[in-house]
């Protein structure tokens, strides 16, 4: 395939998600002014830090008065499930070199992850096609960031509204999921352990938290399945 | 806030953002998984896409506002699942989920 079809296929593969980004990116640059951070601020932050839970995080608990430590805790403890799909991303990318792997692995968001994971599965997917996702999903990301600094207060945009962009991306991810009694095993527990950890006043690790139940439970249940079937010793 | 508290916080943040990014992926590629790794590595996706929509629909202030303020969002999640499971569109799923929320806060 030639330079400009992986760019394309590609570009189609992200565009969902670039919608997503400037709904999310907007309101997010607009916070970020608040606070006091420029254009350009927002625009290498976006670019390399590239976290949308944490972008939301960073202004709110300053304007709270929290301080730097206890945001810089807060922020990495939420941004620690990226390690979940960095293991899980592994296995894609066994031939491409250091280089692409490092600029792949560092620009995966939860919604690229789950974007190119749909690919891979279904095959003929690359590292190299899904960097392109991952940087047109970031670049998308932090031009939507840059123009909320810029429009600052001139705009409102509904968070609850905009933010809903990504919980429906997220639910159609895991609608994309087989269905079967492993994996609903699995979905229910971390949902459960989400709510759970949440009201224990965890919110912090909740996803990650709530994810590695889903895991544990699931490999468990799957075990005993493979066993119940003697494939397992 | 100031130059040097942005640095500080941004820069920490980077560097442990990397570090979850980009130390799994570079320590596991190229290496032949035992099964039973791989069997754990393949519930991720399910596991982390239930528990982002948990966290994004389910807080224990979510019916602070009135009860009505805190199953828009359920009701709207239901329609996108639905729609989600028939059409797997993502596209399709932000516009069902999105509008029919619009839909909702406008209407009631």
């Amino acid at each position: 395939m030639s330079k400009s079809e992986t760019i394309k296929t590609a570009f189609k593969a992200a565009f969902p998600v670039m919608m997503g980004y400037i709904a999310i990116g907007l309101p997010c640059g607009i916070m970020e002014s608040q606070i006091g951070m420029n254009w350009l601020m927002a625009f290498v932050m976006s670019m390399t830090f590239y976290s949308g839970a944490g972008q939301y995080m960073i202004p709110n608990m300053w304007l709270a008065g929290a301080a730097p430590l206890s945001i810089i805790a807060s922020v990495s403890l939420v941004n620690t499930r990226q390690t979940l799909y960095s293991a899980s991303l592994s296995q894609f990318c066994t031939g491409c070199s250091k280089r692409l792997a490092f600029l792949f692995s560092a620009t995966v968001t939860d919604e690229s992850f789950g974007v190119n994971l749909a690919q891979f599965q279904k095959g003929g997917w690359d590292a190299a096609r899904a960097t392109v996702v991952n940087i047109c999903s970031m670049t998308t990301w932090a031009l939507a960031n840059v123009a909320g600094v810029v429009l600052g207060s001139l705009v409102s945009v509904p968070t609850a509204l905009a933010s809903f962009a990504m919980t429906a991306i997220f639910i159609c991810l895991l609608c994309m999921q087989k269905v079967d009694a492993v994996n609903l095993v699995t979905m229910f527990t971390a949902a459960a352990g989400v709510i759970i950890y949440k009201l224990v006043g965890l919110s912090g690790a909740a996803i990650l938290l709530g994810a590695v139940a889903g895991v544990a439970v699931g490999y468990l249940f799957s075990t005993a399945l493979l066993k119940r079937k003697g494939e397992v010793a | 806030m100031s130059m040097s508290s942005f640095l500080i916080i941004y820069l920490c943040c980077l560097v442990t953002m990397l570090l979850c990014r980009c130390v799994p992926l570079l320590a596991l590629k190229g290496r032949t998984l035992p099964d039973n790794l791989v069997r754990a590595l393949n519930l991720i996706p399910p596991a982390a896409f239930a528990a982002l929509v948990a966290n994004d629909l389910f807080s224990p202030g979510m019916f602070d506002a009135g009860l009505w303020q805190g199953l828009m969002p359920l009701a709207a999640a239901v329609l996108t699942m639905v729609v989600g499971y028939l059409r797997k569109s993502l596209v399709l799923c932000i516009v069902v989920g999105v509008g029919s929320y619009a839909l909702m806060m406008l209407l009631l």
